[in-house]
């Protein structure tokens, strides 16, 4: 019999609204159409995939890294390279480019894993820059300032379906994959041994160290993780865009991007990523397209409220990054989800301290 | 031989200015130990305000500096007070996530009220040269140059000679300590805070007449000043000095012998090397 | 039950379309440089696009512009053009302005099949991909380069060329152009420097060419580079037979006034009021009366491309199939001049667009370049800074 006290069951029902969720989300496409939708939601997801990757090595290790765009552009960059100058599909250019960020994470990190704390950020940032400006000036290499046009779209054979890279609503369905399968990895780190010591690591890296734990080793096999699936996202960046030049692969708002996708969801949590891409991809949306909500219908053509929108947020949304970032690390450092867990815990305490109504 | 000393020369007078920026950078960061990733739009502000003034009052770059001190003064006061004060004790990571907000915060604002066009502040002398020996020596990088150098000698006997100036270094050595003897810590952060962003401002004023004018200018100047600071060493004024002019001399060098595409690159190389053969910098105090 | 019933056929008479109805406006989609450092020169790409949907109306053809900004950055524009090709179903679409952003766009065009007339960027890859719905107005890339030696060496016997651009697809593609050319005329090549846009420093490099003792120095910038680059110029002493302008830069109000700098820097342009085409002298003198200044070639350009797409889609229909066949077999001509898109040398619908080449004298461009057009001499070889 089905009871609700049998682990296994409480175990389904706890992962059933996440399965709904992502069935809901899988089915989507066949409702709906129309592009726009289709290409927000490809956003949306390749933000939870960066958001995860970052996490595991700034919310789990506490290694804060402003410059995750690298592994991101290198990524891209692999994946495109090979595709424009040696016909390697995709099938084989995303593992490429997830290999060619673990290697230059690899690289990264022994020189910048000795920094602690601020000059670490520091030395994030500038290698980041580092690697853009010569992605500019070398352009024999990678067209410079010019980058690349991807002009015709591959297809993969998957299962017997064609896969076309051309359709959106390919990449939609593989953004959403890969979401939710960096959601499983970040899940699993945290509760592996790995997590663990991460965690440590970030309390008190000099505690750790003394209590036996290798510093270099985890701390280098987080980056791993956290490279190759950011390198993942930057290839199917590239793919979906159909463009990749300096300033998209490793510009500093890649980082930014990254990092205040998890400070708003919650840095460290699992759901972290989650819920900062999904208040933040279409709030930015809405702030630098306000006509996007009368593509999607959700207000009437020629609306007022667009219309003021358009004209005086719109050219300055990143504003409305700035300021979210300030008031995020002024009152609520730990995220939405910090937020939750303490209003959740408020709750519980008051339920506690009530006193239990006569039998 | 002539490009070499020119080189330099151009490397040493535009070094200066850098000085400048890493000068109230080094300040904000030796007294409160915040890593302040907003200090260049704090010298765009300074530009704009200078050329506000230029067109709507037709005052002279240089003259601006008078009002743009004060003014900029103010400002950085007052983000101290509102908003910086409150991450003291945050996590270093936090604090330069703030100051990249409030960076955002400012240069969006100033392309919201300002729009992105650029400008330029053209005033007579803006292409002016003189002739030394066959070098070309930038007359308005020079006058630049030399108010730096006013500015660094006027700042550093405040810092020595002044009980205010005493109070500030005592709170950068060790804030615990200073506050033990009665040193409003505090005001100390704030008139800290305020210094560096005056010093940015008078910055800005000083190259308004050479460089465009746009809201992300301050992009630039922030990694830079950071290197500088580095390089000098966190929270010494000397330092910042000459780590500035080092800082200007090899970016000018690189332009030259390795390419001009390379030249920030260069920079950046040096900065990544120093952070990890000696992060104290040229002259400051070990601090891990 | 009766008024029931007539209330029921008014309302399905009145829901019928009126019998004298006018034909639907055509929709244009017009991506743009609104804001972003681009966005001065891209604000003279609107006022044009405004006015030519202005003279459109006046000839009896609505046309609803639908203006998109990209921001000057390709993703942008990329999902402007889905957003104008799908969502709002334009029957072509006009724009965009910088070189980058149109590389991005033109493979989306000719996926979704709707018409993209670029008005005014100069990459040469745009139309050498063979695109049948890519269509440009303007002279590509080499024209740029073209003009400006040839106007020089008709002017004397330069040997040594030195090239400073900027380090975008704009930079390098008319530099890529003019180094060939520059090859070609048997001019030896001294410098090659790329410079990143936003670090306003040149004096290294500057002095770097000086060094070199260059005939010509050719620069390639847009906007406020170009005033820095003359200004430290002027500040090093680099004194050249001529400064060619290859870029939009060399090309505005605000470089002209700047008369210390800019006086006998050669520019070349897609367009000048003098050049004697139909309307070019009225279009500036209303553009002027307009907007209180004087109008940039891409004024020009954006308004004769409004004009030319608003015309071929109208007579289409607003089918995109069918605007686009107008636009490949038709003709016009207006303040551009002669406008045909042909395909030629490897270009498929190009407009064979002739670049007159300005000099500054005494604060004012004078067109001194091809013969037909010049009203002044060029004044040539350079004779230093006073």
């Amino acid at each position: 019999m089905i009871s609700l006290e049998r682990p296994a069951v409480r175990a389904a029902l706890r992962w059933l609204p996440a399965a709904l969720a992502v069935t809901a989300l899988a089915a989507f496409p066949f409702a709906v159409t129309k592009p726009y939708p289709i290409n927000m939601g490809v956003v949306l997801f390749l933000a939870v995939l960066m958001g995860s990757a970052w996490n595991v090595l700034g919310g789990y290790a506490g290694q804060y890294s402003v410059g995750h765009a690298a592994y991101f552009g290198v990524g891209a960059y692999t994946a495109v390279l090979l595709f424009e100058r040696h016909q390697v599909a995709p099938w084989f250019g995303l593992p490429a480019a997830m290999l060619a960020a673990v290697l230059v994470g690899v690289v990264i990190g022994g020189i910048t894993f000795r920094l602690r704390g601020p000059y670490f950020v520091l030395a994030s940032i500038a290698v980041a820059e580092i690697i853009r400006l010569a992605a500019l000036h070398f352009r024999s290499f990678t067209n410079g300032a010019e980058g690349f046009v991807i002009a015709s779209a591959p297809s993969i054979h998957l299962l017997g379906v064609e896969l076309s890279f051309g359709t959106k609503r390919s990449f939609y369905w593989l953004t959403l994959a890969l979401a939710v399968a960096a959601v499983l990895v970040s899940r699993a780190v945290l509760r592996a041994r790995l997590g663990y010591l991460l965690l440590a690591i970030r309390e008190d890296q000099d505690a750790a160290h003394s209590l036996g734990i290798g510093l270099s080793w985890n701390k280098n096999l987080a980056l791993a993780i956290s490279a190759a699936l950011t390198g993942l996202a930057g290839a199917v960046f590239a793919g979906y865009t159909r463009f990749i030049d300096p300033s998209a692969a490793f510009g500093l708002d890649v980082s930014v991007r990254m990092v205040l996708v998890c400070l708003v969801g919650g840095i460290g949590r699992v759901e972290g990523p989650i819920i900062g891409a999904a208040i933040l991809i279409p709030l930015e949306e809405v702030l630098r397209n306000p006509g996007g909500l009368e593509t999607v219908g959700l207000l009437p053509r020629g609306s007022e409220l667009v219309a003021f929108v358009g004209r005086w947020i719109s050219p300055a949304h990143l504003l409305v990054d700035g300021l979210i970032m300030v008031l995020v690390i002024l009152f609520a450092p730990e995220g939405v989800a910090g937020l939750l867990r303490r209003l959740r815990a408020r709750r519980r305490e008051s339920a506690a301290a009530a006193p239990s109504p006569a039998p | 031989m002539i490009l070499l000393l020119q080189a330099i020369l151009s490397g040493v007078l535009v070094g200066g200015v850098y000085a400048l920026i890493g000068i109230g950078l080094t300040l904000i960061f030796g007294v409160m130990r915040v890593i302040n990733f907003a200090h260049g739009e704090l010298v765009m502000l300074g530009m704009y305000v200078t050329w506000l003034l230029f067109v709507k009052l037709g005052w002279d770059p240089y003259l601006s500096i008078l009002a743009v001190a004060p003014l900029l003064f103010v400002w950085g006061a007052v983000l101290q007070t509102t908003v910086v004060n409150r991450v003291l004790d945050a996590l270093p990571q936090n604090q330069i996530l703030l100051t990249i907000g409030l960076g955002l915060v400012m240069s969006n604002a100033v392309m919201l009220a300002a729009t992105s066009d650029y400008r330029l502040v053209s005033t007579s002398y803006s292409s002016a040269s003189f002739d030394l020996g066959g070098l070309s020596v930038s007359y308005p990088l020079l006058l630049s140059f030399l108010v730096t150098v006013a500015v660094t000698v006027a700042l550093y006997l405040f810092l020595l000679r002044t009980d205010t100036g005493q109070a500030i270094r005592a709170t950068a050595q060790d804030r615990l300590a200073a506050q033990l003897m009665g040193i409003d810590v505090r005001r100390m952060s704030v008139l800290a805070f305020g210094l560096g962003a005056a010093l940015a401002g008078v910055a800005g004023a000083l190259v308004a007449p050479t460089y465009y004018i746009y809201p992300q200018v301050g992009a630039a100047f922030t990694l830079k000043a950071f290197v500088i600071v580095v390089l000098g060493g966190m929270g010494s004024v000397v330092g910042a000095t000459l780590a500035g002019v080092l800082i200007g001399v090899t970016e000018s060098l690189a332009a030259v012998y390795v390419a001009s595409g390379l030249k920030e690159l260069v920079v950046y190389v040096l900065f990544l090397v120093l952070l990890l053969v000696k992060p104290s910098g040229l002259l400051g105090k070990t601090r891990a | 039950m009766a008024p029931r019933l007539a209330h029921a056929v008014l309302v399905a008479v009145l829901s019928l379309p009126p019998l004298s109805a006018r034909a639907a406006p055509v929709r244009l989609g017009f991506i743009n440089s609104m804001t972003g450092p681009e966005a001065p020169i891209g604000e003279n790409l609107t006022n044009g696009a405004d006015l030519a949907v202005e003279d459109l109306k006046q000839r009896g053809i609505d046309v609803v512009l639908l203006k998109q900004d990209d921001g000057g950055k390709q993703q942008n524009a990329m999902s402007a053009i889905e957003q104008l090709a799908t969502g709002e179903e334009v029957a072509a679409v006009v724009g965009p302005y910088t070189s980058a952003s149109s590389n991005a766009v033109a493979p989306l065009a000719q996926q979704y099949e709707v018409p993209l007339l670029i008005p005014a960027a100069a990459k040469e890859e745009l139309t050498r991909a063979g695109r049948s719905y890519v269509f440009r107005l303007n002279a590509p890339a080499h024209v740029y380069a073209a003009s400006l030696l040839d106007a020089v060496l008709a002017l004397g016997q330069p040997k040594t060329i030195a090239f400073v651009y900027e380090s975008t697809d704009f930079g390098s593609s008319v530099s890529n152009a003019g180094k060939q050319l520059a090859q070609k005329k048997g001019l030896e090549i001294v410098a090659d420097e790329a410079y990143q846009k936003g670090a306003p420093d040149y004096r290294s490099t500057l002095s770097k060419i000086k060094a070199q003792n260059p005939d010509l120095v050719f620069m390639v910038s847009y906007v406020a580079d170009a005033i820095l680059l003359m200004r430290q110029s002027r500040e090093v002493g680099l004194k050249p037979q001529a400064f060619l302008g290859g870029g939009a830069g060399f090309d505005t109000a605000q470089f002209e006034a700047e008369r210390t700098i800019s006086n006998l820097v050669y520019s070349v342009t897609q367009w000048t009021p003098d050049t004697g085409w139909p309307g070019a002298a009225e279009f500036a003198a209303r553009y002027q009366a307009r907007f209180r200044k004087k109008p940039t070639y891409h004024a020009a350009c954006a308004y004769a491309a409004v004009l030319v797409a608003g015309e071929a889609a109208a007579g289409a229909g607003g089918d995109p199939k069918k605007t686009r066949e107008a636009l490949a077999r038709g003709s016009w001509t207006g303040v551009l001049g002669p406008v045909r898109f042909e395909s030629f040398d490897g270009f498929t619908n190009q407009n064979r667009h002739v670049m007159p080449v300005v000099q500054y004298q005494d604060g004012k461009a004078q067109t001194v370049w091809p013969a037909q057009f010049a009203k002044r001499k060029a004044v040539y070889p350079f004779p230093g800074w006073k």
